[in-house]
């Protein structure tokens, strides 16, 4: 019993003024800003697709881009969540992410389905899966690094949403850029590999959010 | 569900604020209520210590991830449940490799020892004065009837340990009978 009671003392004597973390809204809104200026940076290095005007106008494409966004907000609002120990005790909120992939599937499989006669498949195949990676790497470190400010409790869980919100800003950024309709190819090469990073960032988590 | 008028809270917030003396109540508060938790949930008192401590230092180190405007307690429980959840999986783990060289050991031994021809009355004031575990093992295995496994699941150890753990008892009868 003494050795709490020093323990105690010690702590309380090495205590000072302590800002306490932001509200867990207010990260993810500065996470969201800090990806979209990667993003409109990315695209404006690498140049949106010339078409973009007209897919604009296209009903199933702006679904897509819709429910791609829908995945980027409840990623970020949730791995936020998931930096504080309690979850902020909103522990519905974290649970978005489940929500907006929902979604997105049902999106998916009906713009599949809206694809008649379908798109022809592009030439290339996994090199789409690796701009991806190479283009969500960076959000992810520094989600990482972000998050290891706090103090996750649950940290596979931590770890794989922010590898899909940094994957998720990787895919946006291949959808604006590269002159592509097929949907199989898109599903195939785009989004499947999502579930990769989801169950990589669960090791990741766990390696690197413990404290 | 935001309670400013929490006691916890309140000692937070003046925690946060640089009130060491604020801080050092509740933690001790926290260590009160923390207690029971960690002890329905742990054997010994030492364990219960030393995890209390682990936690003690965690809510340190994360306090910045409590603002106040929100219930104390389930924030401190979240921290609490977190490193029990470790503490015990790395408790099991080490008893896992402890059972494994357990059963090397016990690949070895020359008879069965769960068997002996000596009955648990004639030498049951013997068998007190051995270590307590050894003791109890040996008074549910003898007297009342369990076999090694049961004793392993009534005593939360695993059966090679129950079993290695009544060798010795034997053997340390076994000497003591033969010279007395």
């Amino acid at each position: 019993m003494s050795n709490i009671e020093d323990l105690i003392d010690k702590l309380a004597q090495d205590t000072t003024t302590v800002k306490p973390a932001p509200h867990p809204f207010a990260l993810s809104a500065k996470w969201m800003l800090t990806a979209a200026v990667y993003l409109a940076v990315s695209l404006m290095i690498s140049g949106p697709r010339f078409d973009i005007e007209t897919k604009l106008h296209d009903f199933w494409f702006v679904a897509e881009m819709a429910a791609l966004l829908g995945i980027f907000f409840a990623t970020s609002l949730s791995a936020a969540l998931l930096s504080f120990p309690d979850m902020h005790q909103k522990r519905r909120a974290v649970l978005a992410p489940a929500v907006a992939f929902v979604v997105f599937i049902g999106v998916m499989f009906l713009s599949w389905q809206a694809d008649s006669p379908p798109a022809p498949l592009p030439r290339h195949s996994f090199e789409c899966s690796m701009m991806i990676s190479m283009l969500s790497l960076l959000p992810a470190v520094w989600t990482f690094f972000q998050m290891r400010k706090f103090a996750s409790t649950h940290s596979l869980w931590a770890g794989s949403i922010a590898m899909l919100f940094a994957f998720s800003i990787g895919a946006i950024w291949l959808r604006l850029d590269e002159i592509n309709d097929s949907i199989i190819h898109v599903i195939e090469w785009h989004y499947l590999p999502m579930i990769a990073a989801g169950l990589i960032g669960m090791w990741l988590g766990k390696r690197f959010l413990k404290w | 569900m935001t309670d400013t008028t929490d006691k916890f809270a309140v000692l937070m917030r003046q925690s946060l604020d640089g009130d060491k003396r604020a801080y050092a109540e509740l933690l001790q508060e926290t260590s009160r209520f923390l207690r029971p938790f960690l002890a329905k949930r742990l054997s010994f008192t030492n364990e219960v210590d030393d995890l209390l401590q682990e936690i003690l230092l965690s809510i340190h180190k994360a306090r910045h991830t409590y603002d106040g405007n929100r219930a104390y307690k389930p924030w401190v429980y979240a921290i609490a449940q977190f490193r029990l959840s470790d503490y015990l999986r790395s408790h099991y783990s080490d008893q896992l490799r402890l059972a494994l060289e357990i059963s090397e050991v016990e690949n070895n031994l020359p008879e069965n020892v769960t068997e002996t021809t000596l009955s648990y009355e004639s030498i049951s004031g013997e068998i007190q004065k051995l270590p307590q575990k050894q003791a109890m093992i040996l008074q549910l295995m003898h007297q009342e009837g369990y076999t090694a496994k049961e004793v392993a699941e009534k005593m939360g150890m695993n059966e090679s340990a129950v079993k290695v753990a009544a060798h010795r008892a034997y053997k340390v009868l076994r000497e003591k009978l033969e010279h007395s």
